[in-house]
C-alpha cells in the first residue's frame, strides 16, 4: 500500500461546499441553481472516480491539514473502505440531483434554494465521513452531516414536519455524543485516534479490556443512531415526511449508511475484527441486528404509508450490514459491505418510485394504489425489479451481497444467523409484493381491502383511537390526495417527467448491473480489497 | 512568619463575626433599598475591621520606622484604605441607582417594585 | 521578560474614561470617538504585548518600582494571555455596535472604558488584593452599564447586581485576608510557596479557598449563585448585554482559575480530594442546573443568561480538573464562549431592533425577514452546542480529554451530556426562528430603524470568526505552555 500525497480527497469534500455559495447566489435563478447542483454533483463524481483505478491497485491518496486537536491530525486518506462510500454517495447524487428538480418543481415546493443548498452541504459531510482518517475527524462531518440535514427533514415546515426534524436532531446528536465520548476513550486508552487496517494495536487486552468494551459499545451505539440499529431507529420513519428524494439518496444512502459505514469503520479500522473477537463484542450486535431486522420487517408488513413501509424495510436492509459487520468473517464482511451499494441502488429505485408516484397522483397509502400499474408501467416494473432484489431473487443485487451474509453466517458456524436471513428474505416478498400485485393485477374497483392495518399493535387506547376515528393517518404525507387522478393517460402512459423516471431506470440499471455481473462492477472489487486488507484473507 | 497574623484577642474577630451577620442579616431582610445599602455598608465594616486587626500586634507603635522596637504590618492599613475607598464609590453609585428606582416606581420598597415591574 | 506596557494596557482606559465626561461640558455625544481611540490604541499595545509573551515567555512588571512581593506585581502568562486578545478584540467589536444601537451618553462610554480598564486589570494583575480592586472595578463599570437602559426596570436590576456582586467581591476578600493572615503575602507567586509551606490542610488555607470560591462563584453566576445574571442581562441594552456577557463573567471565571491553579495550585486539590470534587461538581451542577433553566425560559435574553450559567459551569470544573488538558479547554471556552455569546446578545439585539421582539414565541420566521443575522445566530448557536469544528467543541473536547484522563467518569459524562442539555434549547430556538409562523411584527418587516449593515456585518463576522477559530485554536496549546502556568 502506498500514499500519495493529493489534494483530491479534500476537493471531493470541498466542491459541493463551495457549490453551496453558488447556489445560494443563484437564489433568484432556478434555473443557473439547479445548474449548479448538477455540476457539482459530476465534478464530484469525477473526482472521487478519478481515485478508483489508483485505489484498486493499492494507492491510499492523502490530503495533509492542519490538526483538529493536538494530537490528533486533520487528514483526509482515500482508501479503499472511504472510496467505496464516497463513489456510491457522489455516483447516486447525479440522478438525485435530476430527480431532485423534476419533484421539486412538480409538486411546487417552496424553500427550494435552502433544499438545494442543505443537499450539497450533506454531500460535502458524506464524503468528509468517506474520507476522514481518523475518528475525530469522522466525528466532524458526521455531525455537520446532521447539522445540514435537519433543514432537509423540517422541510415542509409544517408541525409534523418540524417535530420530526426535532426527534431527528435529538436522536443523532445523541448518537454524536456517545462517539464523541468513545472517542475520547479510545484516545486517551490508545493515545491516537487513526484509523489503521485490522485495528489500532494496543487498544485491547489486559486491564484495558473493560474501557475497550465500554468504547466500543459508545462507538457502536453512536453509530448505531443514524443506521437505525432497533431500539434507536425511531427517528427514521419520522424522518420520511420529508422530500422524497431526501428519504431516497439521504435516509437510504448517505445518512443512514455513515452510521453503518462509521461502524465499519469501528470494526474493521479501529479496533480490528480479532480484538472484537476478543472482547466478545461482535455477537451481541450480530443478536441485535438480526432482531432489527426481523422485527422491522414485521412492522413493515403492517404500514399502509408506502414510504413508511420503505423507511421499515431501510431499517431492516441496514441491519444486513450491521450483521456483516458483527459477524467478523471474512465472507460475512464482504456480503455486508458489498450490501452497502447494493441496497443503496435498490432502494433508491423504490423511493423514487414512491416519489413519482406521490408527484403524479398525490398518492402515498399502498390500499389506495391498485391498478396504478397500467398508468406508470415503467415506473412501477422498475419497482418490481427493486423489491425482488430486496428479497434476494437472483441475478438482482440483492442476491450477491445476501450470498456472502449467508456464506459468512456458516462459517461463523452460527446457522442461527442464516434462518434469520432465509426468514427476513421471505418477510421482504410479503411486504413488497402486495404493492406490485396490487399495481398489476388489481384494479381500483376490483381491489380488495387487505388485511392490512397502520395502527399499533395491540390496538390504540381509547384517547389515541379517537383521533384516528377521522381516518387521519396523515403520517410522512404531502398535500392531499387527489382521487381519480390517474385516469388521464397520455402518449406516455401517465408516466412522470422525464426527470424523475430517467433516474429511477438509471437506479434500477445499477441494481441489475451489480447482480447479473457483480465481477464487473467496481464496487465489489473494492470490497474485496477492504476486506483483503483487514483479514489478510482474499475471498 | 505567621507571627504577623496572631490576633491580639478575640475581641476583633467576635466585632466582625457581629458586623458581617448583622450587615447581612440587613441586606436580606429589609424590604427598603436604602436600608439594604446600609447593611451593606455595615457588612464591609465588619470585613475592613478583620482586614486592619490582622495586622495588629500588642504593644506595636505605627509603623513609623525609628531603631529597633516593636511595629504593626502597615500593609492591611494601605488594603483598608483602598478597601473603603472602593466601598465608598460602590456606596454613591448604589445611592444614584436608587434615586433612578424611586424616580420611575415613586417607592423604596423593594415588593412594591416588584409588584409594578411584574404589572407591566 | 519585563514589560511596562502591562501597566500602561491598564492606565490608558482609566485616563481616557475621564475625558468624556469632562468633555460633556463643552459637546454632548463626543465619547464614543474619545472610546474609540482609546480602545483601537489600546487593543494595538495589548497585541504588543501578547507578541512579546509569545516570543519571549512569561513578561512581569512590577508597578513604580517597587520590589514584588511588596510590591504590585502585573504579569502576562499563557492563562492570561488569550483572555487579554479576547477583551482587546471585544471591546473594540461591541464599541462598533454601539455607534448606532448602543446609548450614546459621554457617560456611558465612561462607564465603558472604565468597565475596560478593570478587565484588563484582572486579566494582567499577579496580587491578590489587587485583583480584588479591579473585580471591583469591573463591578462598578457594569453596574454603571447596566443601568444605562434608563428606565427603572435597568436601575432595579443594577441596583440588585450591586448588592449580591459587592457580597461576593466581599467574601473574596473575607478569603484573602485569611490567606494573608496564614501567609503575610499577597503577591501570587510569593502566596503560592508560602501557603505550601503552611501546609494544604491546614484550616485556615482552606477557609480562605472556600471564601474565595464562594466569592468569585458569584462573578462568574455560577448555579446557586447567579440570580443577579438573567435580570441583569435582560434588562440592560443589547449592547451592554453583550457586552457584559462576553467579558465579565469570563474574567471572573478567568480570575477563579487563576487563584485555583496559580495561588492553591493543582497540587492543593490533590492534596484535598474532598475540595477538588466539590468543585468539579459546582461546576457539573452549574452545567445541568443552567442548561434545565435555559429550556424553562420564554425571553430570549434570558435564555441566553441561562446558558452562561451552564456553560460557566464546564469552565470552572475544568479548572477543577486541573490537568494541562482540561485547563486548555477552559482558557479555549473562555475565549469562544465570550465571542460565541457576546455576538448571539448583539445579533439578538438586531432582530429586538428591527422587529421589537424580545419573547421566544415571538421569534417565529424571523430568520427569514434577517437572513444574514438568522445565519449567524444559528452558526453561533450550534457552536455553542459544540457543532465541530467550531470552537465551542474545541473547549468541550479538551475539557472532556482532561476529564477522562483524570478518571472524573462522572463530569465526563455530564460534560459529553451539556451537548444535548444545550442542543435543548438551541434547537427550540433555531425550530422557531426559522420553521415558525411569522407574527405581525415580524411579517410586517418590522418597524425598527436602527438596524445598520454594519452590524449585521459585525455579527456575521463573529460567526465565521466562530468556525475559523475552531481549528486553529490547537494551535497555540504549546506557546500558552500552560503546563508551566501550572507549575510543570
Amino acid at each position: 500500500m502506498t500514499e500519495v500525497e493529493s489534494l483530491r480527497p479534500l476537493a471531493a469534500v470541498a466542491v459541493s461546499a463551495v457549490a453551496i455559495l453558488g447556489i445560494l447566489a443563484a437564489h433568484r435563478r432556478p434555473n443557473l441553481r439547479e445548474s449548479v447542483t448538477l455540476v457539482s454533483a459530476t465534478v464530484m463524481f469525477g473526482v472521487v472516480a478519478s481515485m478508483v483505478p489508483g485505489v484498486l491497485n493499492g494507492t491510499v491518496y492523502v490530503t495533509r491539514l492542519d490538526e483538529v486537536v493536538t494530537g490528533v491530525p486533520f487528514v483526509l486518506r482515500a482508501d479503499a473502505l472511504g472510496i467505496l462510500f464516497a463513489v456510491l454517495a457522489s455516483f447516486l447524487w447525479i440522478p438525485t440531483s435530476l430527480y431532485s428538480i423534476g419533484y421539486m418543481r412538480g409538486l411546487d415546493e417552496g424553500g427550494q434554494t435552502r433544499y438545494f443548498a442543505s443537499f450539497a452541504g450533506a454531500l460535502s459531510a458524506t464524503m468528509g465521513i468517506a474520507f476522514a482518517s481518523n475518528l475525530v475527524v469522522l466525528f466532524v462531518f458526521y455531525e455537520l452531516l446532521t447539522v445540514s440535514t435537519y433543514p432537509l427533514v423540517a422541510h415542509d415546515e409544517t408541525d409534523e414536519a418540524r417535530s420530526a426534524g426535532r426527534k431527528y436532531l435529538a436522536y443523532t446528536f445523541g448518537g454524536g455524543v456517545a462517539v464523541l465520548a468513545g472517542t475520547v476513550l479510545v484516545y486517551v486508552a490508545a493515545g491516537t485516534v487513526g484509523f489503521s487496517a485490522g485495528g489500532i494495536e494496543g487498544l485491547t487486552g489486559g486491564a484495558g479490556t473493560n474501557v475497550a468494551r465500554l468504547a466500543f459499545a459508545l462507538l457502536a451505539g453512536g453509530f448505531a443512531v443514524k443506521a437505525a440499529v432497533m431500539p434507536l431507529h425511531s427517528w427514521l420513519p419520522d424522518a420520511m415526511v420529508a422530500p422524497t428524494p431526501v428519504s431516497g439518496l439521504l435516509h437510504a444512502v448517505a445518512v443512514v449508511k455513515s452510521g453503518a459505514f462509521g461502524l465499519a469503520r469501528v470494526v474493521l479500522d479501529v479496533f480490528g475484527p480479532d480484538a472484537i473477537a476478543e472482547i466478545g463484542a461482535g455477537l451481541p450486535l450480530a443478536g441485535l441486528a438480526v432482531f432489527t431486522f426481523i422485527t422491522a420487517s414485521v412492522i413493515a408488513l403492517r404500514k399502509d404509508n408506502l414510504k413508511r413501509r420503505l423507511a421499515y424495510s431501510t431499517i431492516a436492509q441496514l441491519s444486513y450490514i450491521v450483521m456483516g459487520l458483527a459477524l467478523l468473517k471474512p465472507a460475512a464482511l464482504v456480503g455486508g459491505l458489498l450490501h452497502v451499494p447494493a441496497h443503496a441502488f435498490m432502494k433508491l429505485t423504490l423511493f423514487f418510485c414512491a416519489g413519482a408516484i406521490h408527484v403524479e397522483t398525490h398518492t402515498d397509502r399502498i390500499s389506495r394504489m391498485a391498478g396504478i400499474g397500467r398508468r406508470m408501467p415503467v415506473t412501477m416494473t422498475a419497482f418490481g425489479v427493486a423489491s425482488l432484489g430486496m428479497a434476494g431473487i437472483p441475478l438482482l443485487a440483492g442476491f450477491v451481497s445476501k450470498w456472502y451474509l449467508l456464506a459468512g453466517s456458516f462459517s461463523a458456524g452460527n446457522v442461527v444467523f442464516a434462518f434469520a436471513l432465509l426468514l427476513s428474505g421471505v418477510l421482504n416478498i410479503a411486504y413488497f409484493w402486495p404493492v406490485v400485485y396490487g399495481a398489476f393485477f388489481e384494479t381500483r374497483e376490483g381491489s380488495d381491502e387487505k388485511p392490512v392495518i397502520d395502527a399499533n399493535i395491540g390496538g390504540y387506547w381509547s384517547g389515541v383511537a379517537d383521533h384516528y376515528a377521522g381516518g387521519a393517518f396523515t403520517d410522512g404525507g404531502h398535500g392531499d390526495e387527489d382521487d381519480g387522478g390517474w385516469k388521464k393517460p397520455g402518449w406516455r402512459g401517465g408516466e412522470a417527467s422525464p426527470f424523475v423516471l430517467v433516474p429511477i431506470l438509471v437506479a434500477v440499471g445499477g441494481a441489475v448491473v451489480i447482480g447479473v455481473a457483480p465481477a464487473t462492477v467496481y464496487f465489489f472489487r473494492i470490497v474485496r480489497l477492504v476486506v483483503e486488507n483487514v483479514t489478510g484473507v482474499a475471498v | 512568619m505567621t507571627g504577623i497574623g496572631l490576633f491580639a484577642g478575640h475581641q476583633y474577630q467576635i466585632a466582625f463575626v457581629l458586623l458581617v451577620g448583622v450587615g447581612l442579616y440587613t441586606m436580606i431582610d429589609a424590604k427598603n433599598l436604602v436600608k439594604k445599602v446600609i447593611g451593606l455598608n455595615i457588612f464591609q465594616v465588619g470585613l475592613f475591621l478583620f482586614l486592619v486587626s490582622s495586622g495588629y500586634l500588642a504593644g506595636a507603635g505605627p509603623a513609623i520606622i525609628d531603631g529597633e522596637g516593636r511595629y504593626v504590618n502597615p500593609l492591611p492599613h494601605v488594603l483598608i484604605l483602598t478597601a473603603i475607598v472602593v466601598g465608598v464609590s460602590l456606596t454613591a453609585l448604589a445611592l444614584a441607582l436608587i434615586i433612578r428606582v424611586y424616580d420611575e416606581y415613586g417607592t423604596l420598597d423593594e415588593e412594591h417594585i416588584q409588584e409594578v415591574m411584574d404589572g407591566d | 521578560m519585563t514589560d511596562a506596557l502591562l501597566g500602561v494596557v491598564i492606565a490608558l482606559p482609566v485616563i481616557a474614561s475621564v475625558v468624556p465626561l469632562v468633555a460633556s461640558f463643552w459637546r454632548e455625544e463626543i465619547g464614543w470617538y474619545v472610546a474609540v481611540v482609546a480602545l483601537v490604541l489600546n487593543a494595538v499595545l495589548i497585541g504588543s504585548v501578547v507578541r512579546s509573551f509569545v516570543s519571549g515567555g512569561i513578561l512581569s512588571h512590577e508597578v513604580g518600582g517597587v520590589a514584588v512581593p511588596y510590591g504590585i506585581e502585573l504579569a502576562l502568562d499563557g492563562l492570561s494571555a488569550p483572555v487579554l486578545v479576547v477583551i482587546a478584540v471585544v471591546s473594540v467589536g461591541t464599541l462598533a455596535y454601539t455607534r448606532t444601537a448602543g446609548p450614546r451618553s459621554n457617560s456611558f462610554y465612561s462607564g465603558y472604558l472604565l468597565l475596560t480598564a478593570g478587565l484588563v486589570g484582572v486579566t494582567v494583575t499577579a496580587d491578590v488584593f489587587n485583583l480584588y480592586v479591579f473585580i471591583e472595578i469591573t463591578g462598578l463599570g457594569a453596574y454603571a452599564l447596566i443601568a444605562s437602559g434608563g428606565d427603572g426596570r435597568s436601575a432595579y436590576a443594577a441596583l440588585k447586581y450591586l448588592l449580591v456582586g459587592t457580597v461576593g467581591a466581599s467574601l473574596y476578600l473575607i478569603g484573602i485576608a485569611y490567606a494573608f493572615v496564614a501567609t503575610g503575602t499577597l503577591n501570587m507567586a510569593d502566596l503560592s510557596a508560602r501557603l505550601a509551606d503552611v501546609g494544604y490542610g491546614d484550616t485556615i488555607v482552606l477557609a480562605s479557598f472556600a471564601f474565595i470560591i464562594a466569592g468569585l462563584g458569584v462573578k462568574v453566576a455560577l448555579f446557586p449563585l447567579h440570580t443577579w445574571q438573567p435580570d441583569a442581562y435582560s434588562a440592560s441594552p443589547y449592547g451592554v448585554a453583550g457586552y457584559v456577557s462576553a467579558l465579565v463573567s469570563t474574567v471572573a471565571a478567568y480570575a477563579l482559575g487563576r487563584v485555583i491553579l496559580t495561588v492553591y495550585t493543582p497540587g492543593f486539590l490533590t492534596a484535598n480530594p474532598v475540595v477538588s470534587s466539590g468543585l468539579i461538581y459546582f461546576g457539573a451542577l452549574s452545567i445541568v442546573a443552567g442548561s434545565v433553566l435555559a429550556v424553562l425560559q420564554t425571553d430570549v435574553r434570558r435564555l441566553l443568561a441561562y446558558s452562561s450559567v451552564s456553560q460557566f459551569g464546564l469552565i470552572v470544573a475544568g479548572f477543577g480538573i486541573g490537568n494541562t488538558a482540561s485547563v486548555f479547554g477552559s482558557v479555549v471556552h473562555l475565549f469562544g464562549h465570550a465571542v460565541m455569546k457576546g455576538a448571539l446578545f448583539l445579533t439578538a439585539g438586531i432582530i429586538a431592533y428591527r422587529f421589537g421582539v424580545t419573547r421566544l414565541d415571538e421569534y417565529a420566521g424571523v430568520a427569514r425577514r434577517v437572513p444574514y443575522a438568522g445565519a449567524a445566530f444559528a452558526v453561533l448557536a450550534l457552536s455553542l452546542v459544540g457543532v465541530p469544528p467550531a470552537i465551542g467543541f474545541v473547549g468541550k473536547w479538551y475539557v472532556a480529554l482532561g476529564a477522562v484522563r483524570a478518571g472524573e467518569t462522572a463530569v465526563a459524562v455530564v460534560i459529553f451530556a451539556s451537548t444535548l442539555l444545550t442542543l435543548m434549547y438551541v434547537a427550540r430556538l433555531l425550530d422557531r426562528m426559522y420553521y415558525g409562523e411569522a407574527p405581525e411584527a415580524v411579517a410586517d418587516g418590522g418597524g425598527g430603524t436602527r438596524v445598520t449593515r454594519g452590524m449585521v456585518a459585525l455579527v456575521v463576522l463573529a460567526s465565521v470568526a466562530v468556525v475559523a477559530l475552531g481549528p486553529s485554536a490547537s494551535a497555540v496549546q504549546e506557546t500558552l505552555a500552560l503546563g508551566e502556568v501550572l507549575g510543570g
